[in-house]
C-alpha cells in the first residue's frame, strides 16, 4: 500500500509531463542548441552542453512542482504525506533525466570524441541526478513559474560562465559534474570530491523540497484523520 | 487575541455532536484583519450557509476550518476527516476525471476499482458524462467544478465544507446540488457551504454571517 502512495503519484507525473510534448521538445533541444554552437571551437563544449542539460530536466521539475502547487493541498488533506508525493515526482523525473542524459551522452560523445567516454556519461549523468531535486526545491520555494525560471537561469547561466577551478563554482549545485566533464575534456587534471559533494547537494536539496512542502501542508497546520 | 491552537480529534464517534467548531478565529494578511474572532460549528447531519459580503472572509474561514491555512488566532476541533471543495477546482488540467479519482485512492486508503466505482457514482449524480476521457482542461467550468465535487466526497468525508460549489452548473445541477446536500445530511455528514446567493438561505438548517471586521475608531475623551 505504501508503494503505491509513490508509484499512483509518480505515474500520474508521467502521463501530465508526457502530454506536454512540445514543451519538453523545447527544453532538450536548448542544451543541445548550447553544445552544437561551441562543439566547433570551443575545449568545454562537453561541459558547456552538459550542464546547459539542466535546464532541461530542473526545468520540467520546476514545471511538474508549479503545476502540482494547487493540488497538492488537496492531496496531502485527503491523506498523501509530502514526501511521499515528492518522492514518487523525483523517481519519475529522474527516469525523463536518465533518458535525456543518455541521449546527450551519445551526441556528445560522437561529436567531441572525448578521451574518456565514461567520463562524459558520469558527468551528464550527474547533471540528471542532481538538477531534479534542484528543479523540486526552486519549484516549491519560487513564488511564481517566473521566478523559478529566473533562479534555473541564474544559476545555470553562472555555473555555465565560471570555470570549474574557482572556489565560488564549488558552491553551486552542479560543480561536481562541471568537474567530471571538463576532465573528459582534458581542461582540468584531477575529478577532487566531485561526485559525493554533488550527491550530497542533491539530498540537502530534495530534503529541502519536502520541507518547504511540508511547511505549507495541511499536516503542518491541521493533522486530519488518516485511515 | 487568543493562541494559535488547532485540534484534530480523530477517535470521537462520527455521527454524534458537533462535527466542526471553529471558535474565535483571527486572521490577518498584512495589516488587513480579514476574520476578526470569527465562530463556526456544525452539527453531524446538519447544513450551514456562511453568507457575507466581498471580502468578508468567507472562504479564508473555509480554508482554515480545512486547514490549509494558519489562523493569527482561535481554536479549530474538527471530528473525522474533512471533505474541501475549493472555489477555483484544485485539478491537474492533463489529467482527466478518471485519473484523479486514482491519484486520490492511495491517499484515501482505497483501491483503485473502489474509488473508481464510487467516483463514478458521485459524478453520476451530478450528471457528468463518466465515459468522458477527456483532461480536465477541456471541460467546461460546470463540468470541471462536478469533478472538484466529487474529488471532495470521494471517501465520504465527515465534514464536507463547499467553497461556492456550484459555479458554473446550470439551473437543473444547481437544483440537483441542494438536493444532495439534503441526502447528505441525512446520512449524518456536516455539510457547510459558502455562499453568495440569499436563495440559498432558505434550503439549509443554519445560515453564519460573516461581516467586513471594522476597525475600532478611537473613543472620544
Amino acid at each position: 500500500m505504501r508503494l503505491r502512495r509513490i508509484l499512483i503519484p509518480a505515474l500520474m507525473t508521467g502521463r501530465e509531463l508526457a502530454r506536454r510534448g512540445l514543451a519538453l521538445g523545447l527544453l532538450t533541444a536548448l542544451p543541445l542548441a548550447f553544445y552544437g554552437a561551441s562543439a566547433d571551437h570551443s575545449d568545454n563544449a562537453i561541459t558547456t552542453g552538459g550542464i546547459a542539460m539542466a535546464f532541461s530536466i530542473a526545468g520540467a521539475s520546476i514545471f511538474v512542482a508549479m503545476t502540482a502547487r494547487p493540488v497538492d493541498q488537496r492531496l496531502i488533506l485527503a491523506g498523501y504525506r509530502p514526501w511521499e508525493l515528492l518522492l514518487g515526482r523525483l523517481l519519475l523525473l529522474e527516469l525523463f533525466g536518465v533518458v535525456v542524459a543518455g541521449i546527450f551522452s551519445v551526441v556528445m560523445v560522437f561529436g567531441s570524441s572525448p578521451s574518456d567516454p565514461w567520463l562524459v556519461a558520469g558527468g551528464v549523468g550527474l547533471v540528471s541526478l542532481s538538477s531534479v531535486p534542484f528543479g523540486l526545491a526552486v519549484g516549491e520555494i519560487a513564488p511564481h513559474e517566473l521566478e523559478g525560471v529566473l533562479v534555473l537561469i541564474g544559476v545555470v547561466g553562472v555555473q555555465l560562465t565560471l570555470d570549474s577551478s574557482q572556489p565560488i563554482s564549488r558552491l553551486l549545485p552542479f560543480w561536481g559534474a562541471a568537474r567530471l566533464m571538463d576532465r573528459a575534456g582534458d581542461v582540468v587534471s584531477t575529478i577532487g570530491p566531485a561526485v559525493p559533494v554533488d550527491l550530497l547537494y542533491a539530498v540537502a536539496l530534495f530534503v529541502l523540497a519536502i520541507y518547504i512542502m511540508h511547511r505549507r501542508s495541511p499536516t503542518a497546520i491541521a493533522r486530519p484523520a488518516h485511515r | 487575541m487568543s493562541a494559535l491552537q488547532t485540534v484534530i480529534d480523530s477517535t470521537a464517534p462520527p455521527v454524534t455532536g458537533a462535527q466542526l467548531e471553529a471558535c474565535e478565529v483571527t486572521k490577518r494578511y498584512g495589516s488587513r484583519l480579514v476574520l476578526d474572532r470569527a465562530c463556526l460549528s456544525v452539527e453531524a447531519g446538519e447544513s450551514v450557509a456562511i453568507i457575507g459580503e466581498n471580502g468578508a472572509g468567507k472562504s479564508t474561514l473555509l480554508r482554515i476550518c480545512a486547514g490549509l491555512i494558519r489562523p493569527d488566532g482561535g481554536e479549530v476541533k474538527v471530528r473525522g476527516r474533512v471533505g474541501y471543495c475549493p472555489q477555483q477546482p484544485g485539478l491537474f488540467d492533463l489529467l482527466s476525471a478518471d485519473e484523479h479519482l486514482a491519484l486520490l485512492a492511495p491517499a484515501l486508503g482505497m483501491r483503485r476499482e473502489a474509488a473508481m466505482r464510487e467516483g463514478h457514482e458521485l459524478l453520476a449524480e451530478f450528471s457528468f458524462p463518466i465515459a468522458e476521457r477527456t483532461q480536465t482542461r477541456h471541460l467546461s467550468g460546470g463540468a470541471r467544478q462536478k469533478v472538484n465535487l466529487a474529488l471532495a466526497l470521494l471517501g465520504s468525508p465527515t465534514v464536507l465544507l463547499l467553497d461556492e460549489p456550484y459555479q458554473g452548473f446550470d439551473h437543473g445541477a444547481y437544483v440537483s446540488f441542494w438536493e444532495h446536500v439534503a441526502r447528505w445530511t441525512s446520512l449524518g455528514m456536516g455539510v457547510v457551504v459558502v455562499t453568495h446567493l440569499l436563495a440559498d438561505r432558505d434550503l439549509v438548517d443554519r445560515v453564519v454571517e460573516l461581516r467586513i471586521p471594522s476597525i475600532a475608531a478611537p473613543e472620544s475623551p
